[in-house]
């Protein structure tokens, strides 16, 4: 593997949690799980195994989206590219075999540890969705008094918030998605 | 005894409200977990027998707060636009309201801070999807002088949506309970979309 030493004691903790849970993963555990000593992990994280969960939450939800844009590919505008985008990342997320669980058993443990590091995901959605704004705005599909990267964490924030407590939408219904896309998340965007 | 029969539900909301002010009396002092019954029976300066007759455990009384807390939050964020002259108005005032509310909010900004556990079981994935039709229900009121009944529901759960994610998640960045900002950043990308949706056939 050409994985770095921090991320293979990430990929490690990332197994020990979905084998055993949060509450019942040590650091040993961790250090066993991606084959190096316990010092190793001290030294990669300082702070410990509260920092090393955060960071695996953090580093999971990063693969995660990663993922989903090679999955979803290139697309001719924004707006295509979040219709594509929307309902996948949910399909995925209701099929995230590791997260459900953990969702189901430890709610109390996982939810600080998302809640906390959602701002990680929204900075990189913020900057995955930039470059695609600023293409859209040299297409001339966008107005041209909008502050992009402001719309582009607004999106960010949004499609993070359908993903995960779709409500009363439903991100599988073609209408109803192509609505959400247009006019809540880019009525103010698009020219 | 007719006349004490008659004061039966005033004297039943009065304890029940005693209780629910009491019970976030103490989670801005203590916290929710080291909260009892009995400390909220001594804040309410109600005996213990009493509020055990109303509230048969700490989860019941938690429970009907947080639904009392979330009437009158939307109610006050409705109220505070009923004067409005437009959409975007309206959306401003309801916004900054419900924003300021939940800032100045000292039970709410005591558990996120020290207890997110207790709070984001209310929050987050599937008790947010609950929360979010909830809210979006009880703000469409402020919005249907603009928008057919529908469409001021499903503004109403946008508007929770943008309050949930920069006013209650960690590290906002707008600050919405400053009119100026939260106008500006609702005026160039929320309301446009509100105000002039595509239509579903479209």
């Amino acid at each position: 593997m050409s994985d770095t030493p921090r991320e293979r004691v990430l990929a490690g903790a990332f197994e020990c949690i979905a084998r055993a849970g949060i509450a019942k993963t040590t650091v040993e555990d961790i250090a066993r799980a991606s084959g190096v000593s316990r010092a190793t992990v001290y030294r990669l994280f300082p702070r410990g195994r509260d920092e090393l969960l955060r960071d695996t939450v953090a580093w999971e939800m990063a693969r995660f989206f990663a993922e989903l844009a090679v999955a979803v590919g290139s697309m001719p505008d924004f707006e295509t590219f979040l219709e594509r985008a929307l309902p996948l990342a949910r399909e995925e997320l209701l099929g995230h075999a590791v997260l459900q669980k953990v969702l189901e058993t430890e709610p109390d443990r996982l939810m600080p540890l998302i809640t906390v590091e959602q701002h990680h995901v929204i900075e990189y959605l913020a900057a995955f969705f930039l470059p695609l704004l600023e293409r859209d705005r040299a297409a001339g599909l966008v107005r041209g008094t909008v502050d992009l990267p402001r719309a582009a964490e607004y999106v960010a924030r949004m499609a993070l918030s359908l993903i995960a407590s779709p409500g009363r939408h439903d991100l599988g219904d073609p209408d109803d998605l192509r609505r959400l896309v247009r006019s809540e998340l880019l009525g103010g965007v698009l020219a | 005894m007719t006349v004490l029969d008659r004061v039966e539900t005033p004297e039943r909301s009065s304890v029940e409200e005693r209780a629910t002010d009491a019970l976030l009396t103490c989670i801005a002092r203590f916290g929710l977990s080291k909260t009892a019954l009995d400390d909220v029976a001594d804040v309410a300066a109600c005996s213990r027998a009493t509020l055990y007759r109303y509230f048969d455990t700490k989860a019941e009384l938690v429970r009907r707060t947080v639904d009392g807390e979330l009437d009158r939050l939307t109610a006050r964020a409705v109220d505070a636009a009923r004067g409005e002259r437009t959409l975007g108005d309206a959306v401003v005032a309801l916004v900054t309201t419900a924003a300021r509310d939940l800032v100045g909010h000292r039970a709410l900004q005591f558990l996120l801070a020290h207890e997110p556990e207790s709070i984001l079981g209310y929050l987050a994935f599937g008790a947010g999807d609950r929360l979010l039709v909830r809210v979006g229900d009880a703000f469409s009121p402020a919005l249907t002088r603009w928008l057919p009944a529908d469409d001021a529901s499903r503004a109403g759960d946008w508007l929770s949506r943008i309050l949930r994610s920069y006013v209650l998640m960690p590290e906002p960045s707008i600050d919405l309970t400053d009119t100026t900002e939260a106008r500006g950043f609702l005026e160039e990308l929320v309301i446009p979309g509100l105000e002039h949706p595509v239509s579903n056939t479209q």
